[in-house]
């Protein structure tokens, strides 16, 4: 079972990576083009020698099917912007943004849950709508809208944090403190959007759970303290929500460009946009599929954890 | 924002300001910068960010300096055929050569102790002209023919054409032999560029000869820089020299005001309108200096477009537009209209040629000749067919997309519809207008060295087509025999009255036939804190970073 | 219906009369007045003149016309493949239902903006395209809505799917299939009107969400491209003078936000009036 949904899978890596390498081939102008652009004195001699070292002179489909080849071998090859090997410029942006996602998730379940459990205990309450709204508008704010005016508020006027960066780059920089407090901005620009998500979603479980038969003869029974019911609602309203966090598994690896760009956190949404509008076919396809490949394992997981903890699913 | 978060901010704010550094003496600057290089090889790929850091920790044999002459940087005297240091010579094949001799200045050495020697330069020489080894740049390479080691110090160059700036080596970026000979010899020299040191190992010593040297890279947010111990010249101010980039220019300001960067560099900081905001709010921390540059704003013109062809339409179009009242209230005059191609800063710049005042009876009269009758809004030919043009141009250079409306509005005044079309720069340079795929308009900069030839950008040889794999930078097909003919007198003309003369000839045609619509030269934006001396901004592709040991801060 | 729910439909249809009664209203989006730049209200301009010295409210107007339609039109399209793909998953099952499928998955695990990078940069012409064609002003919005709908049609589709897999089992349907009914005639007659309400409801609920990404398609410069005027990019826009100048980024922003949230608030009461069960 979990064998075959690893086959699938992997199949449709393959499918997306033939598909992402041929939109990227449909992209105008090659990597040498732009070279030119940038330095008058390059001369045709140079461009035709250029292209030719890089392979470029030959059709995409011939370079898809070498770089499946190496792939196969565990051969990722090289970054052509960066000059180095696949993984070693893609670590330490991979590292940034788990820091980064895995934090600003944390702080969005940590707020999310509560409030959404809070607001499902009385469903229909000035407290239930107001949480409702907050959540929504939440989600409805432009990202780097949010991010810019945080750091106008909380950098410029009221200097109480790093404007963007990862560490104060100064001497002194680079403490716990300093890199919380450079996470501070981006993580909540970013645990925003995703508590407007989460509350909303802890609630529906919630009030789903609260119309199963269980509770409805707990409550009309009297028996057992409330804690212990909540305590059963609250175990079973948690399920659906494990599913969408693991979900968001992928997210830890593709990272956020618009949060990233705004913070000047060095991540893997930075990473993958210029490998992307650089024509690093190497960097560019092995972050996209990084990203893909942890989305798929996350729904794998998702389901097993599902069954898991939850007796009543069957296992099919 | 909930209380858990305000509360959270409100610790981290606590933390941070214990953390904080005491700023009695300054011996540290942060430099805001909006791009990151991505590789740190001098002759691979060019980009401006690398440039820009790479010139406090490297020197190249010469470079134009802040007045625009050529001066020595790594050696002692710039070759000259009256200090008889460049002798004129014939290659073997007859043609007229030279050969030039310099000597690297005394004590110059790489930051690991080496000093920079002759046989680094033999080195550097084969690895340029090696046809696989990955440069980008290797036109200076091949014009060497031989390298002749006199001494330790002292080499001669072959080159096998004279042109006035012979002496001009400037891409001559020296490597080191001890450390780089080996990789290159490792294995096949196309994968050269995947084991230089430059990128597999950048805080090596050995690949530096400024006075700074790069201690520390972390890829995608800042590169540190510290003093090269054996630095010979004038010892920096600095211990630490650390350069942030941050890629969104909004940002970038809010790092200055909070303090996460000193300055913003004007050779890649904030566009002109956004630094003319900034010194509008007279911060008084910061000055904001301005330096008209070399960078040539201006609308190339697709010459096999029938409505173009037509010089009349072009000189319309340039009496259509104000341009002295677009850049008062969009650049508080901070930006030079131009008149053609050569900014005024360049010694060869001249005032007597024709000028294009906003002028739209002219443009009007212009346009009536040329056949295009104002019929309604539009102006339309004899067939009936209106007068619209397109201008294409980068999307999300916020100066560009703004000069573009107004000027499509000016002429619509004068009877020419204009269709804006943007694309991401990556499609603009990589294909649109390097294939001539803008059908009239392209508007765009051109960014060269002082005293620049603009063979590839006006010559007939140099139209890109498929044939020549599409290079060469007359974009537009501008084909002129007298234009052709300049340009070939002043490359290899060395009098310097004859070859002004010569130049000024260029830019009388150039004015008159309009092969582009020249706008105006752009002004690079500093902002400096106020302490901070030193910062001289040259306004050309070679650096301020290239005198960073006269920065100081008092 | 929750007053939320009202308030949300009676603001969103005066937005939309706006915004169709724009030409009317405010005729010259693009008229430009160098001398008045970034001027305060007055009676002229109601809400002040933006860096070229162009009326906001006008250009609110008529970008709000481009960020309605292009916001509208993608989720529709969205809508129409999700469904097309769900019914026929759901329908034929078997190796149809997997490999579409599996086709949802990878798109749904490809992380979004990347991939709409690399589709708002591909060269139409490479594609085939008529330049002409290829640099129209309704090619430029039917670029993002394509864009936008090739990687925004999965949730509808497995919506779709999983509804049609209950439905079909119910007896009408198995009636129709034994009367000899056509499995295009029984898609079209007897399941869709049977899911055609998370339908709506998904895609109202999209909508605001692809407002959002075009706005952040314009940050990175690949969105609606100025003068054609839209939300996201006045507001882009205002962001490099949000220091100087932070008014400018007011409007466009409260558009957005106030216009997305009635958009999130719609489809909620209208999940709640149409799938009371959940």
């Amino acid at each position: 079972m979990i064998l075959s949904r690893l086959l699938q899978s992997l199949a449709v890596l393959l499918v997306m990576s033939f598909v992402v390498y041929g939109l990227m081939g449909l992209m105008p102008g090659d990597p040498i083009d732009l070279m030119i652009a940038a330095d008058p004195h390059l001369t045709p001699e140079d461009a035709e020698r250029l292209k030719a070292l890089y392979g470029l002179d030959r059709p995409w489909t011939e370079r898809y099917l070498r770089w499946l080849a190496q792939v196969a071998q565990g051969e990722f090859g090289y970054s052509r912007l960066y000059a180095k090997p696949v993984w070693e410029a893609m670590l330490p942006a991979l590292g940034n943004t788990a820091l980064l996602m895995a934090a600003a998730l944390a702080v969005a379940l940590a707020v999310a849950l509560p409030l959404g459990i809070l607001a499902s205990l009385r469903p229909g309450s000035v407290f239930d709508h107001a949480v409702n709204l907050l959540a929504f508008a939440s989600v409805s704010l432009p990202t780097f809208w949010v991010g810019l005016m945080l750091i106008v508020l909380f950098a410029v006027q009221l200097g109480w944090l790093p404007a963007g960066g990862m560490e104060t780059v100064a001497a002194g920089g680079g403490g716990l403190g300093d890199r919380l407090a450079h996470l501070a901005l981006p993580v909540a620009t970013l645990a925003l959007a995703g508590i407007g998500q989460y509350v909303r979603q802890m609630r529906a479980a919630m009030i789903g759970e609260a119309h199963h038969d269980y509770v409805r003869t707990a409550r009309a029974k009297g028996c057992g303290p409330a804690r212990v019911v909540l305590n059963h609602q609250l175990r079973n309203a948690l399920l659906p929500v494990t599913t969408i966090v693991a979900l968001e598994i992928g997210g830890l690896f593709s990272g956020a460009l618009i949060t990233e760009t705004v913070f000047a956190w060095p991540g893997m949404g930075r990473l993958i946009y210029e490998s992307v509008m650089g024509n690093d076919f190497n960097l560019a396809l092995t972050g996209l599929l990084l990203a893909t490949a942890m989305t798929l394992l996350g729904s794998i997981l998702a389901d097993l954890a599902y069954r898991w903890l939850d007796p009543r699913v069957s296992l099919k | 924002m909930t209380n858990a978060l305000r509360l959270l901010c409100l610790a981290a704010a606590v933390t941070l300001g214990l953390a904080a550094p005491a700023r009695a003496a300054k011996d540290e600057l942060v430099i805001g910068l909006t791009q990151f290089p991505s590789t740190f090889h001098p002759s691979i790929d060019s980009m401006l960010a690398k440039t820009y850091i790479l010139s406090m920790a490297r020197r190249p044999v010469t470079a134009y300096d802040p007045s625009w002459t050529l001066v020595c940087m790594l050696c002692e005297t710039l070759p000259t055929f009256e200090n008889g240091l460049a002798k004129r010579e014939k290659t073997a094949d007859g043609k007229q050569g030279v050969a030039l001799t310099y000597t690297l200045k005394a004590g110059t050495k790489w930051a690991d102790g080496r000093p920079v020697t002759t046989a680094d330069v033999l080195f550097t020489w084969e690895v340029g002209r090696h046809p696989r080894s990955g440069l980008s740049n290797s036109e200076l390479y091949r014009r060497i023919l031989k390298v002749e080691a006199r001494d330790a110090r002292t080499f001669t160059l072959h080159l096998d054409r004279l042109t006035f700036d012979y002496n001009a080596v400037n891409d001559l970026h020296i490597l080191p032999a001890h450390v780089e000979k080996p990789r290159f010899e490792a294995g096949d020299a196309a994968e050269y560029r995947n084991r230089t040191a430059f990128d597999q190992d950048t805080t090596n010593p050995g690949l530096y000869n400024g006075p700074y040297r790069i201690t520390q890279v972390v890829q995608g947010s800042h590169v540190v820089l510290e003093p090269n111990a054996h630095w010979a010249g004038d010892k920096p101010a600095f211990k630490r020299i650390v350069v942030k980039t941050v890629e969104n220019t909004a940002a970038l300001e809010a790092n200055l005001l909070a303090g996460g960067v000193d300055l913003i560099a004007g050779e890649l900081g904030l566009p002109l309108e956004q630094a003319i905001a900034f010194e509008n709010r007279a911060d008084p921390r910061f000055t904001v200096t301005y330096k008209p540059s070399l960078v040539y704003e201006h609308l190339d013109v697709n010459h096999s477009s029938p409505i173009l062809a037509d010089k009349r339409v072009r000189q319309a179009l340039m009496h259509g537009i104000d341009r002295e009242a677009l850049s008062r209230q969009l650049f508080a005059g901070r930006q030079q209209v131009a008149d053609a191609n050569v900014p005024p800063l360049d010694w060869v710049h001249t005032d007597d040629l024709a000028k294009y005042r906003f002028d739209p009876a002219t443009a009007a009269r212009l346009l009536d000749e040329a056949g295009w009758k104002l019929a309604g809004g539009v102006r339309r030919d004899a067939k009936g067919q209106p007068l619209t043009i397109e201008l294409a141009t980068t999307a999300g250079n916020r100066s560009r997309e703004l000069v573009a409306q107004v000027l499509q509005a000016q002429w619509r005044a004068i009877g020419v519809d204009v269709r804006l079309k943007s694309e991401p720069p990556r499609i603009f340079f990589g294909e649109t207008v390097t294939k001539r795929k803008f059908p009239h308009l392209a508007m765009f900069a051109w960014y060269s060295a002082p005293e620049s030839v603009p063979r590839s950008t006006l010559h007939s040889t140099m139209i890109p087509a498929e044939s020549n794999g599409w290079a060469g930078q007359n974009y537009g097909g501008y084909a002129r025999p007298g234009m052709d003919k300049l340009i070939d007198a002043i490359e290899v003309e060395t009098d310097r009255a004859r070859r002004k003369a010569l130049w000024a000839e260029l830019q009388k045609l150039y004015a008159d036939d309009l092969p582009a619509l020249p706008l105006y030269f752009r002004a690079d934006a500093f902002i400096l804190p106020k302490p901070l001396k030193g910062v001289t901004p040259t306004g050309h592709q070679d650096p301020s970073t290239l005198w960073v040991e006269g920065w100081r801060w008092e | 219906m929750r007053p939320a729910t009202i308030a949300a439909a009676v603001l969103l249809s005066a937005l939309a009369v706006l915004a169709l009664a724009a030409p009317w209203i405010a005729p010259a989006p693009d008229a430009l007045d160098l001398m008045a730049r970034m001027a305060p209200p007055s009676a002229e301009h109601p809400l002040g003149t933006d860096e070229l010295g162009r009326d906001i409210l006008a250009r609110l107007l008529h970008g709000g016309r481009v960020s309605l339609a292009v916001a509208g039109a993608t989720a529709l399209l969205a809508a129409v493949i999700g469904t097309t793909v769900g019914l026929w998953a759901g329908y034929h099952g078997g190796r149809a239902d997997a490999v579409l499928m599996r086709l949802t998955d990878g798109v749904m695990a490809l992380p979004l903006l990347p991939l709409l990078i690399v589709l708002a940069a591909i060269d139409p012409a490479k594609l085939g395209l008529e330049p002409q064609a290829a640099n129209s002003e309704a090619f430029a919005i039917l670029r993002i809505v394509a864009i936008i709908a090739l990687v925004g049609w999965t949730t509808v589709a497995r919506l779709v799917r999983a509804q049609t897999l209950s439905v079909k089992a119910r007896d009408y349907v198995r009636a129709a299939v034994a009367v000899g009914a056509t499995p295009g005639r029984i898609m079209l007659r007897h399941i869709l009107p049977n899911v055609a309400s998370p339908i709506v409801v998904a895609t109202t609920l999209s909508v605001g969400n692809i407002i959002l990404i075009e706005s952040a398609l314009s940050f990175l410069g690949l969105g609606i491209r100025p003068p054609l005027a839209s939300w996201g990019n006045m507001l882009t826009g205002a962001m490099t003078a949000v220091h100087s100048a932070p008014q400018l980024a007011l409007w466009p922003g409260l558009a957005i936000f106030v216009t997305v949230l009635a958009f999130n608030l719609l489809g909620d009461g209208l999940q709640e009036a149409l799938e009371p069960r959940k």
